[in-house]
């Protein structure tokens, strides 16, 4: 079998084929059997909306179909269909923030949930005016989870963390309007405004879309990074291991895949408890190796440590190595198919949240009010599933790489601080950063983000553009699976300065940080706004001034539409290594890669080779560069 | 402000001095006139250190001028940079070299110039050992006398040989800093270039007591920085040859500090306004740890005071 998108990939092959005779499907079946993709979808002009049609316009211009049965054109069809998929993305962030803050209000000393970051809870508490003096911690949280609750569907005023833009970007989203107010209803907005008969001018579409995609990195995302700290700390700098080599043959493996930390963090518990490391040893196993996949991967290795299976192309195969006793999963960016898959080995796969139930699943509801006691009660299943391992089936590929992660906008200041001299300069800031990019040690930076897809090869885009960008004293920051394929690479080492220029190089070994930072999950790509933004505001500039860019390499869902989006929005250019499903309208092309530059000072550029995207990144990083005389 | 771009620049007044330099001794003295420093065993020890190549003569300058070109070019990387600053150094080098050719001493009393293998001897061990803890280079002018003869006695006070170039030897002469290798308060020259005499010390140490193969830049700048824990201090107005000088310091492992605004480098090259904290950030940039047992009493007491003399007169 040979999987021209597997092809960076040395470990699958071999895992495929044992697939195969096993009987297991995959991804790559199913593309194949997909054959080729419908022009009309893929160019984004074929429309669903209303029940008049499906209508899909003609790709040639003046030959056949120019409008739908409404008479909307190619344009507004291919804006509108982008709209949706921002919709989606800042749904999925926005709801997970949500759960988030319910899980922050029911915080007290007794329960599973209690305020772990204290400092940090302070620190909102101040910035969003909410008295402190003699209260209990967990009172003052459930305060600031209301307020956070408020930001979803307030009826005036706009997100609270806009403030923490520098004020030059902050004046361009009031003079756009696009100031994002509630969070639920921007989404809900978009979604008017995308109905059949309503907005049909692309570009004021494209405001709408960007004043959503503002209301998840600038409000749904960025609440939900922001309250996972306090609930379940700030990550600091530790070691992991990652790729499919960390699943054990002698123990009881649980995989942790999905998003929600409230969710991972009570399986972390209970994959500790004592009682049921007891049972997996009566078992016959050594122990319990819980391993992560995707963003709720990223969430517990950024905390605890714990140990990535992969990233999302591996999710089947993590369960084709047959040892995978469970699979928990909770929303978000799990293959429906993982329940036909574990039916061909012994793996349960249970579903947890009402939001996602999945088909052939075991679904075990996930409360929060009793949550580590469903997480074990989940954990001793996995645990006696152990038995019914079939050895021959099982075969675990030996690579992996260790990583060093957790770098929270915290811990990359703490880091910092290691350089500043305390006769000259002052503790807790940026400043370090901005000066070795002023000085031109490090050219820029670029925060790598993002999925994977069959489109392209799995990780080399990711792998490639990194290499390229630290190779010339650009620092990476890095996060969802992108930053997974970084650790597997094994690019999140101190010994990968040796892969960088001099400056990079230099400043790896004199903070003390591998050349590319892993800032988290998906929703923790508000970090990096966070970084980029006290960057600018300790220079007294706005974010598109500054040499640094963003880029989603094999990006595909919703949630990366909306995420770059709110990138480019924010004033920093984004590249992106999948053409998104636009090319049907030359209009809305020009507006997402020209026009948008005008409005908001930065835009996105297609570029599908790795190499001359990291190219252009780099140019454009000299441009900006030049424009500032550094 | 471009800092890379700032450092070509200096690199690029050294090239044009020293081509003109190696240009003007061979019109004057022919190709097979020796070149030479005085009581050295390495040739050039910079040139010697960095490439392996001995310098003898007038006509092998030119080969000098070639190696130093090898280290030119202008990317927007920091190596481009460093190299730069290597380039410097190699150019200050066949520039002092050339007027030590042109007369038989060309730095005169108090000026050290050029600093002899046993002069190196004398101190090196102590220096590799840390028992001198450091090694300060004072650069330029300070906003007066007494500044500088404060930020002068400081270091000596504190055990740190002190190298001196340019208005800031006048400066200390003024306030009757006692002076030589064995006080540890050293005034080179005047002119910029003369600061190679401090590299070349530091690289010889690497050469000596670090038998640190010619040629072998990286091991050279191994030993440097982890072994001679000197660092520079730039008072006044910096101009670009200083900075460019300051690129191969940094490259030796040495940070600069400077009175001047400058972009700033963490741990490499700060900018410290306030003289009064100079010593102190100094000493922290380069990571010497001095344990003092402050003793009151009215005269400075320190192992630089080991080798004074008392004149009649005093």
């Amino acid at each position: 079998m040979s999987h021209e998108v597997l092809e960076f990939d040395g470990i699958s092959t071999g895992l495929l084929e044992k697939g195969k005779a096993d009987g297991a499907e995959t991804i790559w079946d199913r593309q194949a059997a997909m054959k080729a993709k419908c022009g009309f979808g893929d160019k984004g002009i074929c429309c669903r909306i209303c029940a008049m049609g499906p209508c899909r316009i003609s790709p040639v211009e003046g030959k056949g179909a120019q409008r739908g049965l409404c008479g909307a054109t190619a344009d507004t069809i291919v804006a509108r269909n982008f709209a949706r998929m921002v919709c989606g993305g800042a749904s999925a962030h926005s709801d997970h923030a949500r759960d988030i803050a319910h899980v922050m209000h029911i915080a007290n000393k007794e329960g599973n949930y209690k305020v772990k970051d204290v400092g940090k809870l302070m620190n909102l508490a101040k910035e969003w005016g909410v008295n402190t003096d003699d209260r209990e911690p967990n009172d003052i949280a459930h305060e600031i989870a209301e307020i956070a609750l408020n930001e979803f569907g307030k009826p005036f005023g706009v997100q609270r963390l806009l403030v923490r833009a520098p004020e030059q970007r902050q004046k361009i989203w009031k003079d756009l309007k696009i100031e994002p107010r509630a969070i639920d209803r921007e989404i809900a907005t978009l979604m008017h405004s995308t109905h059949i008969g309503c907005a049909s001018d692309a570009e004021s579409i494209l405001d709408l879309c960007m004043r959503t995609s503002l209301a998840d990195g600038w409000g749904g995302s960025w609440i939900g990074t922001e309250l996972s700290d306090i609930m379940f700390g700030v990550p600091t700098a530790r070691g992991t291991e990652a790729n499919l080599g960390v699943i054990e043959e002698n123990m009881v493996n649980i995989m942790v895949h999905g998003h929600d930390p409230s969710f991972s963090e009570m399986v972390v518990l209970a994959a500790e408890d004592p009682e049921l490391l007891a049972l997996a040893k009566e078992m016959g196993a050594a122990g319990i190796n819980l391993v992560g996949m995707c963003c709720t991967g990223n969430e517990v290795t950024m905390r605890h440590g714990v140990k990535i299976a992969g990233n999302f192309y591996q999710q089947e195969l993590a369960i084709m190595t047959g040892a995978m006793e469970a699979v928990m999963v909770d929303v978000q960016c799990i293959f429906p198919a993982l329940a036909k898959l574990a039916d061909v080995y012994h793996t349960q796969f249970i579903s947890t949240s009402p939001k996602a139930k999945m088909e052939g699943s075991i679904y075990i509801e996930f409360e929060e009010d009793h949550a580590l006691d469903i997480c074990k009660k989940i954990v001793r299943g996995a645990v006696e599933n152990f038995k019914n391992r079939d050895k021959e089936k099982v075969m675990i590929p030996e690579a992996k790489n260790s990583a060093v992660v957790g770098y929270s906008v915290e811990t990359v200041i703490q880091h910092l601080d290691k350089v500043v001299n305390s006769q000259t300069d002052v503790f807790n800031t940026v400043k370090p950063l901005s000066d070795v990019i002023w000085a031109g040690v490090l050219r820029g930076a670029v925060g790598i983000v993002g999925c994977n897809n069959p489109q392209v090869e799995h990780d080399k885009s990711h792998i490639t553009i990194m290499k390229e960008l630290i190779k010339n004293d650009i620092i990476v920051v890095t996060t969802g699976c992108a930053a997974q394929a970084a650790a597997k690479a094994g690019l999140m080492t101190m010994e990968a300065k040796e892969l960088c220029g001099r400056g990079l190089k230099e400043v790896c070994e004199r903070v003390g940080i591998p050349p590319i930072l892993h800032m988290g999950s998906c929703v923790d790509i508000s970090r990096i706004l966070d970084i980029v933004s006290r960057v600018a505001i300790e220079r007294g500039l706005d974010n598109s001034d500054l040499p640094v860019t963003g880029v989603a390499p094999e990006w595909m869902s919703e949630k990366a539409v909306s995420i770059g989006t709110y990138v480019v929005s924010s004033g920093i250019n984004t590249y992106l290594g999948v053409t998104p499903q636009v090319t049907g309208s030359e209009y809305f092309v020009d507006l997402l890669t020209n026009k948008l530059e005008e409005k908001v000072g930065a835009k996105f550029i297609f570029e599908e080779d790795p190499v001359e995207c990291a190219r252009l990144m780099m140019e454009d990083i000299e441009a900006k560069r030049d424009k500032l005389g550094i | 402000m471009n800092l890379f771009k700032i450092i070509y620049s200096g690199k690029d007044q050294y090239l044009d001095l020293a081509e003109s330099m190696v240009k003007k001794i061979i019109e004057e003295k022919g190709r097979d006139a020796q070149v030479k420093f005085p009581s050295t065993a390495y040739s050039l020890p910079v040139i010697y250190a960095i490439t392996g190549e001995k310098i003898s003569t007038t006509g092998e300058l030119e080969k000098a001028l070639e190696l130093a070109k090898e280290f030119i070019h202008e990317g927007n990387r920091l190596q481009d940079a460093l190299d730069a600053g290597t380039a410097s150094a190699m150019l200050a080098e066949i520039i002092e070299a050339v007027k030590y050719t042109m007369e038989e001493e060309p730095y005169k009393a108090p000026l050290q110039g050029h600093l002899t293998d046993a002069q190196i001897r004398a101190f090196g061990v102590p220096l590799v050992t840390q028992d001198i803890p450091g090694v300060a280079v004072i650069i330029g002018k300070c906003k007066d006398s007494e500044t500088a003869a404060e930020i002068i006695k400081d270091y000596q006070a504190k055990g740190l040989l002190t190298f001196m170039v340019g208005e800031v030897i006048d400066q200390a002469i003024e306030q009757n800093v006692k002076m030589g290798i064995d006080l540890r308060v050293i005034p080179l020259g005047y002119e910029i270039e003369s600061v190679i005499h401090v590299v070349s010390v530091a690289i010889r140490a690497s050469l000596i007591f670090g038998a640190v193969e010619p040629g072998d830049f990286e091991a050279h700048k191994k030993y440097t920085k982890d072994r001679v824990k000197a660092f520079v201090n730039v008072f006044d107005d910096w101009d670009d040859k200083i900075i460019a000088a300051g690129a191969a310091a940094i490259e030796l492992g040495f940070p600069a500090v400077t009175e001047t605004f400058i972009n700033e480098v963490p741990t490499l090259l700060l900018h410290q306004p306030n003289n009064e904290k100079v010593v102190e950030t100094s000493l922290e940039v380069r990571n010497i740890k001095i344990k003092v047992t402050k003793i009151d009493i009215p005269v400075g007491v320190a192992s630089a005071f080991e080798g004074e003399r008392i004149r009649k007169n005093d």
